[in-house]
């Protein structure tokens, strides 16, 4: 055995710096979630009330690294690490960790919807008898989750990084623990992203199989152009069913009314917001990255996950009364709309990005304030019912015209935000004139009918119609709900004004290519 | 066995004999029909704690399947994390919960024809797909065991990321699961 001995001491690792810079934000973050956790520890009861502060304060630090590395474009695509002449280029230190303009669009996202979600938790959490600091630490868990997706080409990083994302979110679904509902919806989500996890890893292992790398890159490599194999095929679409659940595409849809209306209000905005867009990055990463020659089966799968989650994602979202459950429903329909660019990748891969990134986007912008709405009225009516929002516009105009902007703007009519997202993507799918792209598009186009119906219903009822008890007292509207309610309706009516501030950061040059 | 093991501790790889390689495949055949067998027993039988025990032969089967292709890392991990961890919670499962300990009648469940249907149909599909797409490969003959070493260094080196989420992430379901599991 003195054999390994000698090997083992021989194999000493030669190793390039790291570029700090580049990895940064996700320093920050991790940093920063640790120094929570250590002061609640040690502090206690003492700090509680500083923890939502502290947490979104570390949101706005990490996003500081990423302005500058937007700014400082010279280099991109950066790694995470500095090759130089001296370490023998073996492949190990390349493409698993790439920061580019598309990664740092992303980054921004995660982090300015963490921020508001803090925002909106903030009285939440404080008012009803829950553990509240250690909500914020698994916040921090989940958004570091999403930096680390965002930058993640290889397989292996996909996976940590989605379960970073999920798993904190399974417990935080059943936070309200007295709640039995909120006990549902923990288990619901638990046991449907576990078992999306497993297909999805099947999937992998299968990628993996063909190409023997777990990096996208080199998987792209080794999978032919037009090559068709059932073991290729099967790996696909396990992988896309695995991203189908995490993004709740329909089928795969059903944990998400009932997780969504059972957990705490905050923490759906999150599920529907930030989570769902870490898995379509995920999902994003592999189709663009790893499968740009096998559009001959990413593209029919795709497309008719994207007709049916638009299709059966309005049709049910018509027939609730619960505006949470509406939401959640809406929100599937909504993940249709952004599922439909990759049905049509093939030759435009990075215009279907720029597509579905602006429409993340904008999309987290519009719904995290309907969400932000929602928590607001919910602090007077006790009630997310539909009939609940009747009389809105008595005691509380401000807020309705709020709303009112998010309804627009989620059913796409101009000039708020959403028609840009809609425009962008309704522009990719007739791009090139092929008949399925332009087929997909008219279905989106009827949807979006659909869901302006039930949008302005809402509308109609806080504006025209009385409040159901007649009690027209004001809501009490604190400050960081203001403050929430205030960003997000900046960002959507600017996105919807001036389409041109998301496009220039959405115009993305070679996504595919990485390093 | 032994041959593969000797060979890891050699500096350069000596290729398998053609007994050696006709020991290994019947010992995989072997170890295959025990993990098939075993877990057939175990969604059949009317005891949870037995179902248990028979989810252990799988699950060290899949170990001994590791150590063939030498893969040894994974197989150590295999029985530490599984059979070491996985197994004893999920006894303890059964044990902590007001589970019955012993044989019952109705736990089958009313749907389990179809279930057996979708697990032939996904048996036929993944079997035809992996057996035309690795069919013909053949492990190579002057194949080595994989290092430990070579684990930990590709762990250190290209997986440095995934590596230090992975340890965020254990934080941050050790909170959460005491503060969910946490009687107040």
């Amino acid at each position: 055995m003195s054999g390994t001995f000698v090997t083992l001491v021989a194999a000493e690792i030669e190793r390039p710096s790291i570029d700090w810079h580049a990895i940064a934000p996700e320093l920050i973050l991790l940093g920063g979630g640790a120094l929570v956790t250590v002061i609640d520890l040690i502090w206690l009861e003492r700090v509680r009330k500083l923890i939502p502060t502290l947490t979104s304060l570390v949101f706005l630090v990490a996003l500081i690294p990423v302005i500058t590395l937007w700014a400082d474009g010279s280099g991109l695509p950066r790694g995470l690490w500095i090759i130089d002449e001296n370490v023998p280029a073996t492949g190990v230190w390349e493409g698993a960790f790439v920061v580019d303009n598309y990664s740092l669009v992303l980054k921004g996202l995660f982090l300015l919807s963490a921020y508001v979600i803090v925002l909106l938790s903030t009285n939440y959490m404080s008012e009803g008898d829950y553990y509240d600091s250690e909500y914020y630490q698994l916040i921090a868990a989940s958004v570091l989750g999403m930096l680390v997706m965002s930058s993640s080409r290889d397989l292996i990083s996909i996976f940590v990084a989605l379960e970073l994302v999920s798993i904190p979110a399974y417990l935080m679904a059943a936070w309200r623990k007295r709640d039995l509902k909120s006990n549902e919806a923990g288990l619901k989500y638990m046991l449907m992203g576990v078992f999306a996890s497993a297909i999805l890893l099947y999937g992998m292992s299968l990628l993996y199989g063909i190409a023997g790398s777990t990096l996208l890159s080199d998987i792209a490599a080794a999978i032919d152009i037009g090559e068709s194999r059932p073991v290729i095929t099967l790996g696909i679409v396990f992988t896309i069913i695995g991203f189908g659940f995490k993004v709740s595409a329909v089928p795969f849809h059903t944990w998400a009314p009932d997780t969504y209306e059972g957990a705490p209000t905050p923490l759906t905005a999150f599920l529907a917001v930030a989570s769902k867009a870490a898995g379509f990055v995920a999902l994003i990463n592999v189709v663009i990255v790893a499968l740009p020659t096998q559009a001959n089966v990413v593209e029919p799968f795709i497309w008719v996950l994207a007709a049916i989650t638009m299709t059966v994602g309005n049709l049910i979202a018509l027939r609730q009364t619960n505006l949470v459950r509406m939401l959640a429903y809406s929100g599937v329909a909504q993940a249709g709309y952004m599922l439909a660019p990759l049905a049509v990748y093939d030759g435009i891969s990075d215009r279907a990005t720029s597509a579905v990134v602006t429409y993340l986007v904008i999309y987290a912008a519009m719904n995290l304030g309907a969400f932000a709405v929602v928590i607001i009225a919910a602090r007077k009516t006790r009630s997310a019912e539909l009939s609940s929002y009747g009389g809105m516009f008595n005691y509380a105009p401000g807020l309705t015209l709020a709303m009112t902007i998010f309804l627009f703007s989620l059913a796409g009519i101009p000039p708020v935000g959403g028609w840009w997202a809609k425009f962008e993507v309704f522009r990719v799918l007739t791009e090139g004139n092929r008949t399925s792209g332009i087929a997909l598009a008219v279905i989106a186009a009827v949807n979006s009918v659909i869901a302006a119906f039930y949008y302005l219903n809402i509308a109609k009822q806080m504006w025209f119609l009385p409040s159901p008890d007649g009690d027209n007292s004001r809501i009490a509207i604190p400050p960081a709900l203001l403050a929430a309610v205030g960003l997000t309706v900046a960002a959507t009516i600017v996105s919807g004004v001036l389409p041109g501030v998301v496009s220039d950061m959405t115009d993305f040059v070679n996504v595919a290519a990485g390093q | 066995m032994m041959a593969s093991l000797l060979t890891f501790a050699q500096e350069t790889p000596v290729p398998l004999t053609s007994t050696e390689q006709w020991v290994i495949n019947t010992f995989f055949y072997v170890i295959a029909l025990v993990t098939v067998v075993a877990a057939l027993k175990m969604v059949t039988t009317n005891n949870v704690v037995h179902a248990a025990l028979y989810l252990l032969i799988v699950l060290a089967a899949v170990a001994a399947v590791y150590i063939i292709l030498g893969a040894e890392f994974a197989a150590a991990t295999q029985v530490l994390v599984y059979i070491g961890a996985i197994m004893v919670l999920l006894l303890f499962g059964v044990m902590l919960t007001r589970a019955k300990i012993g044989s019952e009648d109705d736990l089958n469940y009313d749907q389990r024809w179809l279930g057996g249907l979708v697990s032939v149909v996904l048996f036929a599909v993944m079997g035809y797909s992996l057996w035309e797409g690795f069919g013909e490969t053949k492990l190579d003959p002057t194949f080595q065991p994989q290092r430990t070493g070579e684990v930990a260094e590709s762990i250190f080196t290209q997986y440095i990321v995934p590596f230090e989420a992975v340890s965020v992430l254990l934080l941050a379901a050790l909170i959460g699961a005491v503060v969910v599991a946490r009687r107040d």
